[in-house]
């Protein structure tokens, strides 16, 4: 078996037993992603001597001190949307071009901590606003399954890292759907924690309120690894969670005492026939594990693109700011200061930054805050309010993480607003704050599709037992064939 | 409330971004629609209900006042576009700013 | 008094906090290092970084709420304001908008020891303080560019808003003035004006006895940062002047903000808000709300100190006087050095007096402040010790205390040095008044014929034989009894 066939947790029990070194499996993944990426284009910046010199340093350790990495040699990537002090982050973003963090974000330093070797930073859309990595300043992501397709996004060069095996594991970022969007698209298994849940410092920020950094792998018990490693209380971010991280457990689900919601609202809107129908097949299956499959409500969905594109464009107006040309990244040239700035943000950023830019400024000024931000954020209440009220009948909800397949480059860009309507699904665990999980559900016509579970609030152990479960009756059987293999 | 092309060109000022003048007419109406669809929100009452501003209603979490090292002053610096003396420089500043 | 129309003054004052770290990032607060050497990616502004709220500031902010009377909310939050300028690295200050930490307090307008007035303070949040900016040029218009510096990026600021409730230049003087007395018994800021320490805004408007709109709307012109306490005086009295000018002339006064040009005393356009900023207030997402429990308030009022106002109670009656007390509570450094002086030596208006004439002139003449008097209480103490014993006459021990301002020395070393100390023995006295006496035959007739002022003639001359050291009650007894018996012979 080759590593890069491995999860990461056969390639760290490996590595602990010594039955492979670390050495041996970044260099198996390095060979690996060298010869895909030309298809993929999954990778902002490769840094693979430095990964064979991380590797070398988690092989010279002592047993012991290597037993107590649960990550020890497991090469990963993570979004360009963390700061890294030893490679450089841009979030695919012209105007942080070059740019070296003289930091590390929390979730770095605790993946090095774990002994994992992070082999490169993935491309996204620029600042992560966007569905299909098409808005990278840099590059295409092709999707592993048909390079004719988007792999979804932003944190598309995560899941497309993973689904074409060059890494068992990604960190991406959630703002509204980015990790859960893309690993349906992939057929990876992506999940959204908790608001609070993983610390958000070094992840630059898009939208403040809704970001959370997750994990992407191909099996729930990687992406449960890997949670665990990420999640737990910061000091240095003051929205994070003082709560203990519940370990995942470990046994099978009961699907007989499991109580599961389908959002009527859901169901209604212009749902894809191949997702619609793909759905049903999941529920008729659970049934007939005996699970109560329930129907509940969430009046205020209709409501929540709306909500989201009013909150997350106005928080994204104020973070990027920063990006001025005075301390760091791209600067244009200027006859003063003003004329400086703008030619610097008109240079740096892309249209799909530009134009959120533009509708968050709007929505915060004299005049409009209350009619929309403040609106939006009572609005967000009320979804949350659903969300509880719903959590109160059952366990988890169950609803498509997206209203259809992967599509192809181009079809849906031209858009925007057609584009943010297709975030229907994923956007309201951001605004709730709860966790989401995107399982994969088999292949329609070649292309993955993908189903997500919601949970209530800190329900991350539950949630990832009803994927593994749900895995254990669904699996993904095969991979991507890519570069002429099978 | 559609937008006009003297508001876009306002809110750009704003956000210190230059938009060129054959960019308004397709800025002002990709503004416009995504603002007309988030319209529906006034639609809904929402005159008792309390705003989230912070999902899971965490209280402040405080610091001990100690002082730890600063970045060596090359390090912040480093990204700087036109570094000069140890400071970030920046072109002529033509009116007085906020301060 | 002007005739026509009422001054309307609100003063907004902030005051940098001396925390040891910045507001929300570990970098060290303190002043005059090497530009940029107290910096991180937190008060650089670069991406991803978060704040964390310092402990100590919300301690220092909430004293200096309750020291002015304020009511602490146990709930306030943080907000974003948002504009560009290179000096504020995130293109927004982390301040506090519509929930303040603190508000509706008072502080006292004092004139001779009495309260007159109280002007209402709407407010008290809590802020971070931008850079600096280095202007490579003689003025910002024709600089060819700026160098920035953002070690003051982030220090923790107090802002205080007044309600428009001072109606001279001399009452926003006062108001200062008492303000920063009343700050400076809590030791959280070291409150220098010109080092930028306390800053002070001033809003001034004229309203016509005519006028029937509100406050908020008349045209109100704000003077920024100005450097000292009296200079805020001269830019409001040149700010009333002008407006009042305009008026006279018909024409109208423009909301703008002006700057104080300290060389000619006169305020001088800065920008016109025509182009109202728009800040783009919105709830901080990086920061929960500030919770404060009832407890935690009432621990930090447990702990403040007096306030002046009680402290000049205090004194009045210790026997000081009103204007007296006013002095010396408006001076931490001065009140500090009256009561510890008044821990050594019990007769409290006998220390006054020495603290407020002689030791007051020797300050002033060395430039000193009460934070280094050469002298301290408790060597003041001994040498008032001295003339109630005395072995000092009041006029010698000023020579005394000259002396020991200069040397460091103590009172007793003093006179030891300079060979002085009252001559109190009776003997030795009488020696020298017979000596006197004979030596003046002429002028103790005078005196015995009844001119007055040829005792004095003679008292002198034994002062003069005894190098001023002989106790002068004893000297003038002493000589009248030896007159008589001069007489008798
Ligand atoms: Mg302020
Ligand atoms: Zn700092």
């Amino acid at each position: 078996m080759r590593a890069y066939d491995m999860t990461a947790t056969e390639i760290s029990q490996r590595v602990h037993r010594k039955e492979m070194s670390a050495t041996e499996c970044v260099r198996e993944v390095a060979d690996r992603i060298t010869a895909l990426e030309p298809l993929v284009g999954a990778f902002l910046h490769l840094d693979v001597q430095g990964a064979l010199n991380q590797a070398r340093a988690i092989d010279a350790l002592s047993d012991d001190e290597r037993q107590q990495m649960p990550l020890a040699g497991v090469p990963v990537a993570v979004k360009d949307n963390m700061t890294t002090m030893d490679m450089p982050t841009t979030a695919a973003s012209k105007i942080l071009e070059g740019f070296m963090a003289p930091y590390n974000a929390t979730v770095v330093n605790r993946l090095k901590a774990a002994g994992a070797i992070i082999v490169g930073k993935t491309n996204m859309d620029e600042f992560a606003m966007g569905s299909s990595t098409e808005h990278s300043a840099y590059q295409l992501t092709h999707n592993p399954w048909d390079l004719s397709r988007v792999p979804g996004g932003s944190s598309g060069g995560s899941a497309a890292a993973v689904a074409a095996r060059m890494v068992p594991i990604a960190l991406g970022s959630d703002t509204g759907g980015s990790i859960r969007q893309p690993a349906s698209y992939c057929g990876v298994t992506g999940l959204k924690p908790s608001y609070g849940r993983v610390s958000r410092y070094g992840l630059i920020a898009y939208a403040s309120s809704l970001d959370q950094i997750g994990p992407l792998a191909r099996s729930v018990d990687d992406v449960a690894l890997l949670y665990d490693i990420i999640a737990g209380y910061d000091p240095l971010d003051a929205t994070s969670i003082r709560a203990e991280t519940a370990r995942v457990s470990e046994g099978p689900v009961d699907w007989k005492g499991l109580r599961v919601g389908v959002p009527k609202e859901y169901l209604s809107a212009d749902l894809g026939g191949v997702v619609a129908q793909r759905l049903q097949d999941v529920i008729t299956q659970l049934e007939a594990q005996g699970a109560s499959v329930l129907e509940v409500s969430l009046p205020h969905t209709a409501y929540a693109i709306a909500t989201y594109y009013l909150i997350a464009p106005a928080e994204a107006s104020s973070n990027l700011s920063r990006f001025d040309g005075v301390r760091y990244g791209y600067r244009a040239s200027g006859a003063d200061l003003l004329e400086m700035y703008e030619n610097t943000r008109a240079q740096g950023f892309g249209p799909e930054v530009k134009r959120r830019i533009l509708l968050g400024t709007h929505a915060l000024s004299a005049g409009y805050y209350d009619a929309y931000y403040l609106k939006a954020q009572k609005v967000r209440t009320l979804i949350r309010q659903d969300f509880e009220q719903a959590f109160a009948l059952v366990d988890v909800i169950l609803t498509p993480t997206t209203p259809d397949v992967a599509f192809r480059f181009g079809e849906k860009s031209s858009d925007p607003l057609q584009m943010y309507l297709s975030d229907v699904y994923t956007v309201t665990a951001n605004l709730a704050g709860i966790p989401a999980i995107s399982t994969p559900a088999g292949l329609a016509d070649g292309l993955p599709v993908g189903i997500q579970w919601l949970g209530p609030v800190m329900g991350e152990d539950r949630l990832l037992q009803v994927a593994r479960g749900f895995e254990e009756l669904w699996p993904s059987s095969t991979w991507p064939g890519l570069g002429g293999e099978a | 409330m559609a937008l006009s092309e003297i508001q876009v060109k306002h809110v750009a000022r704003l956000a210190r971004l230059r938009v060129e003048s054959d960019e308004i007419a397709q800025i002002t109406q990709d503004l416009d629609r995504v603002l007309e669809y988030v319209a529906q929100l006034s639609q809904l009452d929402t005159d008792t209900v309390e705003p989230t501003m912070h999902v899971m209603g965490l209280a402040m979490p405080l610091r001990a006042d100690e002082v730890k090292p600063s970045l060596p002053v090359d390090a912040a610096l480093k990204n700087a576009p036109d570094p000069r003396d140890h400071m970030f420089g920046v072109p002529r500043i033509m009116d007085g700013g906020d301060a | 008094m002007n005739s026509g129309y009422d001054v309307i003054i609100g003063l907004e004052v902030h005051v940098e906090l001396k925390t040891q770290s910045k507001l929300f990032c570990s970098c060290s607060a303190s002043f005059g290092a090497e530009p940029n050497t107290h910096t991180c990616p937190v008060c650089l502004g670069m991406p991803g970084v978060l704040p964390v709220l310092n402990e100590e500031a919300v301690a220092y902010a909430v004293k200096a709420a309750l020291a002015l009377r304020c009511t602490v909310h146990p709930f306030s939050k943080f907000d974003r304001k948002q504009y560009f300028y290179p000096d504020l690295p995130k293109a927004y200050q982390i301040s506090q908008y519509d929930q303040p930490l603190a508000e509706y307090g008072a502080v006292p307008i004092i004139v001779d020891g009495h309260v007159v007035k109280e002007v209402t303070v709407r407010r008290i949040h809590m802020e971070e303080d931008a850079g600096k900016l280095n202007h490579l040029g003689i003025r910002l218009g024709d600089a060819k560019g700026s160098l920035v510096d953002l070690n003051r990026a982030g220090v923790p600021l107090i802002e205080i808003v007044s309600e428009p409730d001072m109606r001279s230049a001399d009452e926003a003087r006062l108001y200062l003035t008492e303000l920063r007395n009343v700050l400076s018994y809590l030791d959280i800021s070291d409150l220098r004006m010109e080092e930028g320490s306390m800053r002070c805004d001033a809003n001034v408007s004229l309203r016509p006895h005519d006028y029937v709109g509100s406050l908020e709307d008349l045209p109100r012109v704000e003077i920024k940062n100005v450097n000292s306490i009296r200079n805020v005086q001269r830019g409001i009295e040149y700010e009333v002047a002008r407006q009042a000018e305009l008026l006279a002339r018909g024409e109208r006064i423009v909301k703008e903000t002006r700057g104080f040009d300290d060389q000619n005393g006169r305020t001088y356009s800065q920008r016109s808000k025509e182009e109202a900023n728009d800040y783009r207030y919105f709830p901080e997402p990086d920061l929960p709300p500030l919770v404060l429990t009832q407890e935690a308030i009432e621990r930090v009022a447990r702990s403040l100190p007096p306030a002046p106002t009680v402290l000049r109670e205090e004194l009045q009656q210790a026997g000081v006087t009103a204007k007296e007390a006013e002095i010396i509570v408006g001076d931490r450094a001065l009140w500090e050095y009256w009561r510890e002086a008044t821990t050594h030596y019990e007769d409290k208006r006998q220390v006054t007096n020495w603290i407020l004439s002689d030791l007051s002139r020797l300050l002033n003449a060395h430039g000193d402040t009460w934070l280094t008097p050469r002298v301290t209480p408790a060597a003041l103490a001994d040498l008032l010790r001295l003339i109630a014993n005395g072995t000092l006459s009041g006029r010698m021990a000023k020579e005394v205390l000259d002396r020991m301002y200069e040397s460091g020395a103590t009172a007793a070393q003093t006179v030891e040095a300079m060979g002085v100390s009252q001559i109190t023995d009776h003997g030795a006295i009488q020696a020298v008044v017979q000596q006197v006496v004979a030596d003046n035959p002429h002028v103790v007739q005078d005196y015995l014929n009844g001119k007055e002022k040829a005792l004095g003639f003679l008292v002198g001359q034994v002062m003069k034989q005894t190098k001023g050291q002989a106790k002068p009650d004893m000297v003038n007894a002493i000589l009248k009894g030896v007159i008589a018996d001069y007489a008798k012979t």
